[in-house]
């Protein structure tokens, strides 16, 4: 019977049809969590990453220890050198933090938007796909990682979370950054105070963030400092992000656009802190740093 | 009983295909050349040629199941790779009948199967914005460089599994 089993091939190939784009609709939305099989497979795949790269990485290690020990005495020549002027620094620095507390304590306000305490974490895995500009962290929903927090390498701001699954969690890059996922933030300049603006997204031609909504009379200059403002309601304030390189008005001439080069190397990571904000987090989806429709 | 060792191999593939990106140099897996692995799918192509018999559909149903698990694992958007791994895998099981399952015939199916797969990741990943490249930027910048990247790997894998495959084919 073959037209019988032709219909049937025909059925099969319009089902799968259905079923994808059931299956893109379904996923592509805005979700809050990961639907519980998603989880488990999540951290099913973790855990067997986790366990195979213990060994890989020891030797990755290892070889690097051996490279690193080479260059030691030039190094330590170097950090001598530094280390008278960060003594004072560091005097300045305890002075100048003694100073704050006292005069938050005067006014009655002990939490600051700055405030967080890091969640350590190891990088596992990357997604094979590059479009998808994500990787996954061996730290979940039990290590107290939840959805849009902020990601950080001691350089600087990397990314977001995406999506945490119960021990493992899938972390956005900042060079995968589209529209709808905003930091809000400062330009902190040296003889003028802060400028505000957005990140809006990520210019893939020239790997750069878009800081958008500068006013246009706040002038902006290159090597100028772009740091988080925690008043997005996830971030907590004064994560570096990245520099200055660039700026030019918008399309409609009513602000400006800034190029941001980050300050972190995207590609280059193994270890990472998920920053866990002290003060309340704002749990409204408007106000969400995750999507600022 | 054999065909648990097939899905034991892609599981492991699938795993080492995300590990491969952190943990290879990045100047090599970073460059502007975007390229992706298919190791799942090159297992596939050789199970749907070397061990699939008229009647079975392993290679097919194994592309559904681990075509999922990518989409959940390393791109969160659920369908894509799902359909697309099914329908190359079926395709190329299909077209197996026409060519001879030497060296030759093989590669040949397993380019075309890549370029297939990929171009079709591309036009549903397009579709739904995830990437606003051009179809030239998209030939030259992913398609070819993907390509290159996944026949080496072939060349890699076709000794070690090839016998294995047929053994397994025979034994059931």
């Amino acid at each position: 019977m073959p037209s019988l089993f032709r219909r049937k091939r025909l059925m099969i190939v319009l089902m799968g049809f259905i079923i994808l784009v059931v299956l893109i609709g379904f996923s592509i939305r805005d979700r809050d969590n990961l639907s519980t099989p998603e989880k488990f497979l999540q951290d099913t795949v973790g855990w067997m990453q986790t366990i195979i790269q213990q060994p890989l990485s020891f030797v990755e290690n290892t070889s690097n220890n051996v490279q690193n020990m080479f260059q030691v005495y030039e190094q330590n020549q170097v950090l001598r050198e530094r280390l008278s002027e960060y003594k004072g620094v560091i005097e300045d620095n305890q002075r100048l933090e003694g100073e704050n507390q006292e005069l938050r304590e005067t006014i009655g306000k002990t939490e600051a938007l700055s405030d967080y305490s890091p969640i350590q974490a190891t990088v596992i895995a990357r997604s094979s796909d590059r479009w998808f500009e994500q990787m996954t962290i061996n730290r979940g929903e039990e290590h107290g990682v939840e959805k849009d927090m902020a990601v950080m390498t001691s350089d600087g701001l990397i990314g977001k979370i995406k999506s945490a699954g119960a021990f493992h969690s899938t972390v956005q890059l900042l060079s995968g950054f589209d529209q709808s996922s905003k930091i809000s933030s400062w330009v902190v300049r040296e003889d003028d105070d802060e400028a505000f603006g957005l990140i809006e997204g990520y210019d893939t031609k020239s790997g750069r963030l878009l800081l958008e909504g500068i006013k246009l009379d706040e002038t902006i200059e290159e090597g100028d400092t772009v740091v988080s403002s925690g008043l997005g309601g996830v971030f907590p304030s004064n994560l570096r992000i990245g520099t200055v390189e660039e700026v030019e008005n918008d399309q409609f001439g009513l602000t400006k656009t800034a190029y941001v080069e980050p300050f972190a190397d995207l590609f280059d990571i193994n270890h990472v802190m998920v920053v866990e904000r002290t003060m309340e987090t704002v749990d409204n989806s408007t106000m969400n740093e995750g999507d600022g429709s | 009983m054999r065909r648990y060792y097939i899905a034991l191999l892609s599981l492991f593939l699938l795993v080492f295909q995300g590990m491969a990106m952190s943990l290879l140099p990045a100047n090599l897996v970073y460059s502007d050349l975007l390229i992706t692995p298919h190791w799942v799918l090159v297992l596939l192509l050789l199970t749907a040629i070397f061990y699939d018999r008229e009647d079975t559909y392993v290679a097919v149903v194994y592309a559904i199941i681990f075509g999922l698990l990518i989409d959940v694992v390393y791109t969160g958007i659920l369908g894509v790779y799902m359909i697309t791994y099914t329908l190359i895998a079926y395709t190329i099981f299909r077209m197996n009948k026409w060519l001879v399952s030497n060296f030759l015939g093989t590669f040949l199916l397993v380019v075309i199967g890549i370029v297939l797969a990929d171009t079709m990741l591309y036009m549903v990943y397009s579709f739904v914005q995830v990437t606003e490249m051009t179809w030239g930027e998209y030939a030259l910048f992913r398609l070819l460089p993907t390509l290159a990247a996944n026949m080496i790997f072939f060349v890699v894998l076709y000794p070690l599994v090839k016998g294995k495959l047929e053994k397994w084919s025979s034994e059931r």
